[in-house]
């Protein structure tokens, strides 16, 4: 079956991902940009139609299967709104003859216009996957680059678990400013040890707390800067379980909190449940409680969860490769990546 | 190079059949491979692991229903299943295989296993990840040229629902974690276990280790293949690794273990029982990142979980279960730890408590499966039936009674069981538990009970102080009756041995009582019995007066008669009453007492029947007192 042939790459990226192969959210963003550079140069489409079904049943795919998973589905979503765009510039006389009263109504012609071939689109999207490759690879430190705007002098940065993006644009002001960095070690995973170690390798004075501390040592942060899972659609974040209690405590003293996302985490759906699987899930409760534990095992229900939801009256700023944007703009940003047909597939 | 070749892809082997008659009726029709687990083939779960943990290429092993077997590969494979893309599974069809060790021969006469394998016992699933035990094996057995097979366990504490009674294990390994003894415990009823001197003169090092579950996971080396083929006796991993220890220099292999702690989680569906457990560990994400699937899994309140297409028309009274795909449940229907597999419809008011009902069952209005029932597949239970702990099946089995007949196409299905206790025993443990519900509890508890002294348990060294003190007293108190020693030089023994066990007074006093009155249990029911028992008392009457003080002595005192009119089931009818009133009339307890006792007292007991009388007498004679001084 040739639908199924196409998918085959898909489902290999995703048992890697659920297998834990490609771990960071900017390895599955490169992942799924190889991919989808590889079907637009080698696949097998005539016309943008074909292409853009392809991609959408590649969406589908990836969100039935990891529903939590949205690096990658953000990013084909964003190429097809690239494609769109690809299409319309290729034909002008379309862009021409689009009236103010067809833009009103909301012509439903579109759709059959996607299916005329246009001979250098192949081309055209492959220079434009290349550019969005290098937005991808320098994403990073363009955020980092960032770094001096928000870091000053003396100052004590709160930050939690680790994050690739942080680190970096820490390390990065540290190259000039002198500051202290307190790291939340994150229970379960204690993976805020690691960010600690790397930390204090580079010579940034680092301490590190447990959860439980973060209430107390709030009053002398001076601001909290977080990395996140993704940003949801209204500016709230799904980040790593134990952010929400360390943004209601920054919101308590005033502290601001800035996360730093890449614009690939930008997610264009909204928060329906805090229960339902689509919006957090849980590991094994090892982490927590042993499996040796005897018999008291049987009787109770252990919940790890991975994420928490962040509403986005905690969160003051979000720093892209773009600059700063507040929660509130985050719907503008949405609908510059994302075309309002692909929303929801 | 051809060494690099063999070590680059890690085989695994999977036997798919169990050979038991564990999981009849229902194992006739399914294969245990597709038994679904939660909404999905057990076989998923299986290669998904395998996968995960690095293995490129699995051998799976039927022996039945191959067809079935090989067609849902086939398909799994065209729908490009996750594990389909980094391994390669070959079914391997051997119909003439009768036991888990004919398997392995069989393997061994096809010679396609090039290295060292993963083998995996029927019913496996884990998150284990194999690379670096396997990685371990190789370095052990670059050492240790006779290593044989690295067996895989995983700490648990004991009483936990994933550790199969029937399995339980004690290992004794050296420093290189090489096993030097093994034991199953399992359904045995030795109390003691006796450790061979040698290993702890040949050893500086040994750890006991009673704290291990079977993940039924093991890594072999290319020798054990032909060593299951040299000896015919070998049935199952357990033999095999029992043969190797028993005969190490004879067949100059030797076996290692090796404990996962952490997330790690491995385990066998291996019967009812630990099929339950499974489900309740998947469930609660223990075997993380394996998980039920998303779309076919929808977790309801209570711990429900549903897959596809149910049909649920109130689910007020479900709890715990999981229902299949296509099952239609009527109204006022209640389920509680059970397993419903798809396309089953359920009528109106059926209770299903603690039992499995196989798919395409159809059962009618106001019936009742409790206790461990397992209903096969296409079973039609009629209107108004009770079935307790039975095995149903939708066909006639041979030589089958009249009265096993439950309708056109239910038949109660009886298994060749041995009389034995062990069998009792063993099948017992299989079951569904029935832990949860609180009147089976006490039943359960007290068999959980019984049996942590048939197995003496390793890890519990502390044996209960009070128990060994209460066996002394009766000790004391038979040989002093039966003596006729002085009551003073029993006080003076009793006393010794509360200091010597550690007992508090309150104890001391519950016990003596509690010991005076099981002696009395012991005389022949007759006329005589009465006086015998006054003989006793009186005998005993200085100890008595020795240990019964105080008010708080004598509410201790109550309390054995209590507990031993309730332990002894068989008592006379008129024993509570006699001893009461022997205790009242002697002055060794005080009206007062009895009334504050009496309060505590469950009126519904069947103990309170029998006080009762004696408390009316009372408070008649009481009331009696108390108009006379008006």
């Amino acid at each position: 079956m040739p639908e199924n042939e196409n998918l085959t790459d898909v489902i290999k990226l995703i048992s890697d991902i659920r297998h834990g192969k490609v771990f960071n959210s900017y390895e599955i963003a490169l992942r799924t940009e190889q991919l989808l550079e590889k079907l637009i140069s080698e696949g097998q489409w005539n016309n943008a139609r074909e292409l853009m079904q392809q991609i959408k049943d590649k969406i589908r795919q990836v969100s039935q299967s990891l529903p939590l998973e949205a690096t990658a589905t953000n990013i084909m979503r964003h190429i097809l709104k690239v494609i769109r765009e690809e299409f319309d510039l290729g034909s002008e006389k379309k862009a021409e003859g689009q009236s103010l009263h067809q833009i009103v109504t909301g012509d439903q012609s579109d759709e059959l216009d996607y299916s005329e071939s246009h001979g250098n689109l192949r081309n055209r999207l492959l220079d434009h996957l290349t550019e969005y490759k290098v937005e991808l690879e320098t994403s990073t430190e363009n955020i980092a680059a960032q770094a001096l705007e928000h870091i000053h002098t003396n100052e004590i940065i709160l930050t939690v678990g680790i994050s690739n993006t942080v680190e970096k644009f820490l390390k990065h002001a540290a190259k000039q400013r002198k500051f202290q960095v307190i790291v939340v070690e994150a229970a379960p995973l204690y993976r805020g040890h690691k960010m600690a170690a790397s930390l204090a390798n580079s010579n940034i004075q680092t301490t590190v707390i447990p959860d439980s501390g973060v209430f107390a040592m709030m009053s002398r942060v001076n601001k909290v800067i977080i990395g996140t899972h993704s940003v949801m659609a209204d500016g709230g974040l799904r980040a790593a379980s134990g952010v929400h209690a360390i943004a209601l405590a920054a919101k308590h003293y005033s502290v601001p909190v800035m996360v730093l996302s890449h614009m690939y985490k930008l997610t264009p759906t909204y928060v329906c449940s805090h229960e339902k699987d689509t919006f957090n899930m849980c590991a094994s409760p090892a982490n927590v409680i042993p499996y040796s534990t005897g018999p008291l095992l049987n009787k109770i229900t252990v919940y790890n969860p991975i994420f928490d939801y962040v509403p986005p009256e905690l969160v003051t700023l979000f720093i892209s490769h773009q600059g700063g944007n507040a929660p509130s703009y985050v719907y503008r940003l949405l609908s510059e990546l994302y075309h309002p047909d692909d929303y929801e597939l | 190079m051809s060494i690099k070749s063999k070590d680059d892809i890690i085989q695994a082997v999977v036997v798919a059949d169990t050979f038991g008659d564990e999981f009849l009726p229902l194992s006739s029709d399914i294969p245990l491979a597709l038994f679904p687990l939660i909404n999905r083939p057990l076989i998923d779960y299986t290669l998904e692991f395998l996968s995960l943990g690095g293995i490129e290429e699995t051998f799976l092993f039927c022996c039945s229903h191959t067809d079935a077997i090989k067609a849902h590969i086939n398909q799994s494979v065209k729908d490009k299943a996750g594990w389909s893309l980094t391994m390669k599974v070959n079914v391997i069809v051997s119909e003439s295989c009768h036991s888990f060790g004919d398997c392995l021969r069989d393997l061994d006469r096809k010679g396609i296993l090039r290295g060292n394998f993963v083998l995996l016992e029927p019913g496996t699933l884990s998150n284990i990840k194999l690379l670096p035990i396997v990685k371990k094996h190789n370095e052990v057995a670059n050492k240790d040229k006779g290593a044989a097979m690295t067996v895989i366990y995983q700490e648990a504490g004991i009483g936990q629902m994933g550790r199969d009674l029937n399995e339980e294990v004690v290992v004794a390994v050296n420093n290189n974690n090489r096993v030097l003894f093994h034991r199953k415990l399992g359904q045995s009823r030795d109390r003691k276990i006796e450790f061979p001197l040698e290993i702890f003169l040949e050893n500086s090092n040994v750890s006991l280790h009673h704290n291990l579950k079977d993940t039924h996971i093991a890594i072999c080396s290319p020798s054990v293949l032909p060593l299951f083929s040299d000896n015919f006796d070998f049935q199952s991993k357990d033999d095999f690794v029992k043969g190797l220890l028993m005969n190490e220099e004879i067949l100059g292999s030797t076996v290692y273990c090796h404990v996962t702690k952490g997330s790690h989680f491995g385990g066998a569906i291996t019967n009812w029982r630990m099929y339950q457990a499974i489900s309740h560990e998947l469930q609660n994400k223990w075997i993380y990142p394996l998980q039920p699937p998303a779309l076919k899994a929808h977790n309801l309140k209570n711990g429900v979980v549903t897959g596809d297409k149910v049909v649920l028309n109130d689910n007020k009274k479900i709890a715990n279960s999981i229902i299949g795909d296509n099952v239609t449940i009527g109204k006022n229907v209640q389920i509680e730890h059970s397993f419903i597999l798809s396309n089953t419809k359920i009528a109106d008011n059926v209770i299903i408590t603690h039992s499995v009902i196989g798919p395409n069952c159809h059962i009618k209005a106001n019936s009742r499966i409790t206790a461990s029932s397992i209903i096969g597949k296409d079973v039609v239970i009629e209107n108004e039936q009770f079935i307790e702990n039975s095995l149903v099946q939708s066909t006639q089995p041979e030589n089958c009674e009249e009265k096993d007949k439950l309708g056109k196409k239910a038949f109660r299905l009886k298994l060749e069981t041995d009389d034995d206790d062990l069998g009792a025993l063993s099948r017992k443990l299989s079951q569904l538990h029935i832990g949860d519900s609180p009147v089976e509890e006490s039943e359960d508890e007290a068999f959980t009970d019984s049996e942590d002294e048939e197995l003496s348990y390793t890890q519990s060294p502390v044996p209960d102080d009070t128990k060994l003190f209460f066996t002394e007293v009766i000790d004391s108190l038979t040989r002093g009756f039966e003596d006729e020693l002085r009551c003073e030089n029993l006080i003076l023994e009793i006393n010794s041995s509360r200091y010597a066990y550690n007992v508090t007074v309150k104890e001391v006093n519950f016990n003596v009582i509690k010991a005076i009155l099981i002696m009395s249990l012991r005389f022949p029911i007759g006329a005589q019995y009465f006086s015998q028992f006054v003989r006793l008392l009186s005998f005993f009457a200085p100890i008595l007066k020795n240990y019964i003080r105080n008010e708080g002595a004598m509410l201790d005192c109550l309390q054995a008669i209590e507990d031993v009119a309730i332990s002894n089931e068989n008592v006379n009818e008129k024993w509570v009453m006699f001893t009461m009133k022997w205790f009242y009339d002697k002055d060794f307890v005080t009206e007062d007492v009895i009334m504050e006792w009496s309060k505590s007292l469950d009126t519904k007991s069947r103990f309170y029947g029998q006080v009762k009388p004696f408390i009316e007498w009372l408070e008649e004679a009481e009331e009696a007192s108390s108009s006379e001084d008006d």
